[in-house]
């Protein structure tokens, strides 16, 4: 990577647009895949296996959308918009997420016949989770201080999640053959869209280019390399290369499943926006 | 090595664990609550959302009920003692100041009875 200016605050970012217009991508990026699978989180209350998972897996998904407003408030302080806003009033095609995060958690909805799929839940945020630990370890060096900073903070949390995400996917794996076979069967299909996860955009050379994170292929090489570990670790075969899905989320491709995600979510904050709570 | 088998072996049933923490590295370890899980794995994995998600925690434990043993009701009235020890509770040191003191003073003055004895004597040569 190029020698690259270390810019301190907000303010300093403001002064140069390309750095900005880079920055503000990215964070999207991160915002958007912290939002959006947290509400997938939320959409599990009442429905997790047994009660201690429900209370846990709502907190989790609790400080996952809070990693989700840290970002969004730099945004905000980045002058692209108030941080609720930005959350609940985009169209789907300005969000940035992986489409691996919109998919729904099953058949039915929340409140018709959810048949939601519990292996899914376990793989999708293990998976997603070991990438996620691998990009917050690449922010760690970012050029734009205030990510870095915030980076350190979420990595302590997130490693106690991963904690949890893995003994599930160990129990799991060495459990009935049921068991193991429905986590198969999730892993492939979350395999199927992982490959997206560490696309960074059509802005990604910009990106690199201001030294804001790591290369794509860097962080994919990483984040395949630690994952493979540990199914190696738990016993689990290795699906191979992560596959992508028909549509780009990072360049604001979305399918319905975000459409039903954002129509829920934001139901209540466009009634009236300037209520306050 | 362990198998992962062996960890996983009582997936079938949940046993009731306890759950005791620790706030700081000096602090003791409290009983906190108990919770349902397949294992002590699992347990860990639990504990910390299910019930210190406000409070600063340093170190947890868990325990499976079953391997906790207790009195019986019956056998608890044996646990009370006659009332004739205080010799065993530090309050039974209480004056332990004041007699030291005693003791300092009383060898002091003997030194000094002795000091004038061999005073004398010296003159007395």
């Amino acid at each position: 990577m190029a020698e690259t200016k270390r810019v301190e605050t907000a303010a300093e970012a403001k002064q140069n647009q390309e750095y900005l217009q880079a920055l503000s991508e990215l964070l999207f990026q991160l915002a958007d895949d912290d939002f959006i699978l947290a509400y997938r989180g939320s959409e599990w209350l009442g429905l997790a296996p047994h009660i201690e998972e429900d209370v846990a897996y709502s907190s989790m998904s609790q400080d996952i959308m809070g990693h989700a407003v840290m970002y969004y408030e730099m945004l905000e302080e980045l002058g692209l918009g108030k941080a609720d806003d930005l959350a609940q009033l985009r169209q789907a095609d300005a969000f940035r997420n992986a489409i691996l995060v919109e998919r729904a958690n099953g058949t039915g909805g929340y409140n018709d016949n959810p048949h939601y799929d519990w292996g899914y839940a376990i793989a999708r945020n293990f998976i997603y989770g070991m990438f996620k630990r691998v990009r917050l370890e690449a922010l760690l060096s970012s050029s734009y201080a205030p990510l870095a900073q915030v980076s350190r903070k979420m990595l302590t949390e997130h490693r106690y999640h991963m904690m949890h995400w893995q003994v599930w996917m160990k129990q799991l794996a060495n459990s009935t053959p049921e068991a193991r076979n429905r986590l198969e069967a999730a892993i492939a299909k979350v395999w199927g869209d992982a490959g997206e996860l560490s696309d960074l955009g059509p802005k990604a050379e910009k990106i690199v280019g201001f030294g804001l994170i790591a290369a794509e292929a860097q962080l994919r090489a990483e984040w395949l390399k630690q994952t493979q570990n540990i199914f190696a670790q738990i016993g689990l075969d290795w699906p191979g290369e992560p596959g992508s899905p028909a549509q780009r989320g990072r360049a604001g491709e979305h399918t319905a499943d975000l459409d039903q995600a954002l129509a829920t979510l934001s139901e209540v904050y466009r009634i009236d926006p300037a209520a306050s709570w | 090595m362990r198998k992962m088998s062996e960890n996983t072996k009582n997936s079938r049933n949940f046993d009731i664990y306890e759950v005791f923490s620790q706030k700081t590295v000096q602090s003791p370890f409290v009983h906190q609550f108990s919770l349902l899980a397949p294992n002590a794995e699992v347990a860990l994995a639990m504990a910390r959302e299910n019930f210190l998600r406000r409070e600063p925690c340093f170190n947890l434990w868990v325990v499976k009920r079953d391997d906790i043993h207790a009195l019986p009701p019956e056998e608890r009235p044996f646990l009370e003692r006659l009332d004739n020890k205080s010799y065993r509770e530090t309050k039974g040191y209480g004056d332990l100041q004041s007699r030291w003191r005693r003791h300092r003073e009383a060898y002091e003055a003997r030194q000094k009875q002795n000091q004038a004895n061999s005073g004398s004597q010296a003159g007395g040569m």
